[in-house]
């Protein structure tokens, strides 16, 4: 597939590296010829120095033979008439970045479907389901539901005094059949899990579950469950915001933002929420708005070192559930081992939403689990396929990939080695982001 | 720490593949049914088993590379790759002496054509069929060639692209370094083929046409010949060789964009304006004192200049008249050619005609910084503004360029007798072109060099080959730093 990406931000640069790794070719525009060479040093992909919306610098980086254009510079207006510009000269796809909500609603996308721009992705606003989640679902990492809940996948990480911890994926097995560990990332490493392998504390380890058993993974790994009520947001971003207005009216929710003139903007947008103008970083601030008392944290400013740190000292007021924004990609691995729990990048989650347009009509969901180098794909079988003639027990798979579960007309079950899989299924796959290319024949 | 066992595993993958080329040298060695079958075979038994072993052994290495692995990587497949190459001359008996098999396979590989043979038409086929091939190989470059047929580097490819082709900034021609790669050697594999019809329509022999195809694209100058292209007095085979020098000596991406129909990119292209532009310069004064100095016609002294104009300034060597008895101004003007070289991406050696553009223009514009102290004034080059980290490299390039070439004439005057002779040598060494001046002009050989002497100028091919900073950052004491 070709691949022309405009703008060598973080998300630019992630969705390059991603991509490339599974064989697409990539052409990489940027104004800036340093930010270039720093990827282009590691990535194989064809760097151009050029303008997003200049007519020659995109026919020169072949747009008019790519299957797929992104613009994700952070100018929304730019993105848009690089896709018009895109699109006019004969590229299949185009996805803008924006920066606005208006443009998700169904009404605007039609109008702009008009111009010649085919998705828009808004990672504020993935950020902001995002964090939604992590509040609702406590005791989780991650959580992402398949064919609206039929399946979940639970990322969990395993303390000392988790029941489960040094017992084998099999032992598991035997407690419930409906639980499935996939992956687990265990240091800077993900690991694909087999059935002898032991779990250890300090993993963080994903489940494949049914919606009956949620709980009871939470239980087996030692996790309390508790309900949210009182949520503190440090930060009065456009997450931040976004993600106030998801989670609605029964939580009581305060946001505190150092800038006065956006509170008092935030404050109009807002009526849910309570909105004190102080700096999040000040620690008497916090007691007296009573830190102690919150069910939740989350830290959205625009500094991933102030976001972390607040959820650490968060953390230590015995909040129980923290949620930190970090952009700065460096400083994933670390954040996750430091115990301050679930973490939100925007343009990671924004890479593998658009990571989704690049691998065929017959993955419906991809997703790329947070701090690891895991991708996690809901495959609908259309066919048959190498995958469809034996149970998977028999079935040849790579060591890196794994079967997680399969929705089927209406009921969603954990895969095991007598499971035969048919057209018409659902099935969810998790594999190590170096085998993707691997993942493909079976399904095809 | 370096991932030596990674390293040695890439090692043993590429002398698989010298061994492979070896196989194609025997084939052709049976063909002809010389003598020289059974060195050749033993050769390329001794060299693919090696490798085979090698991988065998190194199975589990991590495959993980980067920037300092590259620069060992690179350095190390030539060294290997000329050792493991002098193998079918010492086991043929045609150089039976290491290190003026040594020095004959590195003078190929690096495609700098000096040699030492006196006695050329005595060779047998096979060997000089590998002779030419070395250069063959050597000139599109081991890795490129590596990258084009194996799956094998993954994301640090790049790096050893980048530490192998010629030039201060390496392009791709694709997004993807397999697809560059391949392209290169799909043009670099077409114009051979196509030279060697040409050729052999010329008159030469199909053996000789092929060969000679092979050491023109790579901008070699083996010839199968003592007397080199003067045996051949044909104009239209010395024009045909010309041209074919010509192209072999610009940027392989120009051939690209022609192929792929963007004539206009092409011809704009302003390294390429300047590589004519020099090569028709030497011609015109080098006819206008030919025809002032000798008794020749136009045609002659004009097919002449511009024969050894192209040889010299693309790096190929070839010769078919000796320079050496022109008048001294004339020689002295050729050898001022010595250190133009080809454009950067292209097969040829020297200093490349790009950095020296980009020299000139940064040594004039500074002229005018000096009257405008204020002024922003950047030196451009393809209409586009070159960075200061690129005129920096550059001008390290030049500055490592002519140190290395004094303090080597000087050390070279220890076993050679006369300063122009060691000039010569230690220029056409470093600028990979092959004959020098003194006692090793075109009509002369290495031969009579003391050994030490010999091993020296290998060394100083591969700096040359692999353009200094990829061998030089190697003593560094950065480099192995923790």
């Amino acid at each position: 597939m070709k691949i022309v990406i405009v703008g060598a931000g973080e998300v630019g640069t992630h969705l390059a590296r991603m991509l490339s790794k599974v064989n697409h070719d990539i052409v990489l525009i940027d104004e800036d010829p340093e930010k270039l060479q720093r990827i282009s040093s590691q990535v194989d992909l064809m760097p151009l120095t050029g303008f997003a919306n200049s007519f020659r610098d995109l026919q020169d980086a072949g747009v008019s033979k790519a299957d797929l254009f992104i613009a994700v510079t952070p100018f929304e207006d730019r993105n848009f008439f690089a896709c018009i510009i895109a699109k006019d000269l004969g590229a299949k796809r185009t996805v803008a970045r924006v920066n606005n909500g208006e443009f998700l609603s169904e009404k605007n996308r039609e109008r702009i479907l008009r111009f010649g721009i085919d998705e828009v992705i808004y990672p504020e606003n993935l950020a902001a389901k995002e964090i939604v989640n992590s509040i609702k679902q406590v005791g989780t990492r991650e959580m992402i539901e398949f064919s609206g809940g039929k399946l979940i996948l639970m990322g969990i990480k395993i303390r000392k005094n988790a029941p489960i911890v040094n017992k084998s994926l099999e032992d598991i097995s035997h407690i419930n059949k409906d639980i499935l560990a996939v992956a687990i990332n265990r240091g800077p490493n993900v690991i694909i899990p087999h059935g002898k392998d032991i779990i250890q504390s300090e993993d963080i380890v994903f489940f494949i579950t049914t919606k009956t058993n949620q709980n009871l993974i939470l239980e087996i790994s030692g996790k309390e469950i508790f309900e949210v009520k009182n949520i503190m947001i440090i930060g009065g971003s456009r997450i931040a915001q976004k993600a106030a207005e998801k989670l609605g009216d029964q939580y009581n929710i305060k946001i505190i933002e150092a800038d006065r003139e956006r509170c008092i903007k935030v404050a109009g947008k807002l009526g849910n929420a309570l909105i004190i103008n102080g700096d999040g970083r000040n620690l008497e601030l916090l007691k007296e708005e009573s830190l102690e008392k919150m069910d939740a944290f989350v830290a959205v400013t625009g500094n991933s070192e102030t976001n972390i740190l607040s959820c650490h000292l968060a953390k230590s007021y015995g909040v129980r559930r923290t949620v930190a924004e970090i952009e700065n990609t460096d400083f994933l691995t670390m954040a996750e081992g430091m115990g301050i729990g679930s973490i939100i990048n925007k343009k990671l989650l924004a890479a593998s939403y658009i990571y989704k347009y690049t691998v065929g009509t017959s993955v419906s969901h991809v997703k790329c689990l947070t701090a690891s180098d895991a991708e996690v794909f809901e495959f609908k079988i259309k066919t048959e396929s190498k995958i469809t003639q034996k149970p998977i027990s028999e079935i040849d798979f790579p060591e890196d990939i794994i079967i997680g579960g399969i929705v089927r007309g209406n009921t969603g079950f954990v895969a095991n080695g007598d499971t035969q899989i048919k057209v018409g299924d659902l099935v969810i796959v998790l594999t190590k982001t170096s085998s993707i290319n691997k993942l493909e024949k079976f399904f095809k | 720490m370096l991932n030596f066992k990674f390293i040695i595993r890439i090692l043993g993958f590429l002398l698989v593949v010298e061994g492979l080329a070896m196989l194609i040298a025997s084939l052709v060695a049976t063909i002809y049914g010389g003598p020289d079958m059974g060195g050749l075979f033993l050769s390329t038994l001794i060299t693919s088993a090696t490798g085979l072993l090698i991988l065998a052994i190194t199975r589990k290495a991590r495959k993980e590379i980067g920037k300092r692995e590259g620069f060992v990587i690179v350095t190390l497949v030539w060294v290997l790759f000329s050792f493991f190459g002098s193998l079918p001359f010492i086991l043929s008996n045609t150089i039976p002496n290491l290190t003026n098999a040594f020095f004959e396979t590195m003078s190929g590989f690096t495609t700098t054509g000096a040699s030492i043979l006196t006695d050329i038409e005595s060779m047998p086929h096979g060997i000089l069929f590998w002779r030419s091939m070395t250069q063959w190989l050597g000139g599109m470059g081991i890795i490129v060639l590596s990258l084009a047929i194996l799956p094998i580097f993954g994301i640090g490819g790049m790096q050893l692209f980048a530490a192998e082709v010629p030039g201060p900034v390496a392009d791709k021609l694709s997004p993807r370094i397999n697809s560059t790669a391949k392209s290169l050697w799909a043009i670099y594999l077409f114009f051979t083929l196509l030279e060697t019809v040409l050729l052999w329509i010329g008159g030469m022999t199909f053996f000789d046409a092929i060969n000679h195809s092979f050491t023109t694209m790579a901008t070699g100058g083996y010839s199968t010949k003592q007397a080199s292209v003067a045996y051949w007095t044909s104009p239209f085979i010395q024009y045909v060789i010309t041209f074919f020098m010509i192209l072999a000596g610009t940027n392989f991406t120009i051939s690209y964009l022609l192929f792929t129909g963007r004539f206009r990119k092409a011809i704009e292209n302003e390294e390429l304006r300047y590589y004519l532009f020099f090569i028709a310069g030497f011609t015109i004064i080098i006819t206008a004192g030919l025809l002032v100095s000798t008794q020749f016609g136009v045609e002659q002294a004009f097919r002449d200049s511009i024969f050894q104009v192209a040889s010299i300034i693309t790096t190929t060597g070839y010769a078919t008249v000796d320079y050496l008895h022109w008048t001294p101004f004339l020689t002295m003007v050729l050898f001022a050619g010595f250190f133009f070289g080809g454009s950067a991406g292209s097969t040829g050696g020297g200093l490349k005609i790009m950095r020296i553009v980009l020299l000139l223009k940064n040594s004039y514009y500074e002229l005018r910084r000096i009257i405008h102290p204020n002024a922003i004034i950047p030196v451009r080059f393809n209409d586009k503004p070159v960075t200061e980290q690129i005129i920096n490299n550059v001008l390290a390039f030049f500055m490592f360029y002519f140190v290395i070439f004094f303090v080597s004439t000087i050390l070279l005057m220890l076993v050679v007798p006369d300063l122009p002779s060691a000039m010569g040598a230690v220029a056409t060494s470093l600028g990979n072109i092959g004959p020098g001046l003194g006692i090793f002009g075109p009509a002369e050989n290495f031969s009579a060099l003391h050994p030490a002497g010999k091993w020296f100028l290998s060394f100083l091919m591969l700096i040359g080959r692999l353009e200094l900073f990829t061998v030089l950052v190697l003593f560094s004491p950065a480099f192995w730093k923790k």
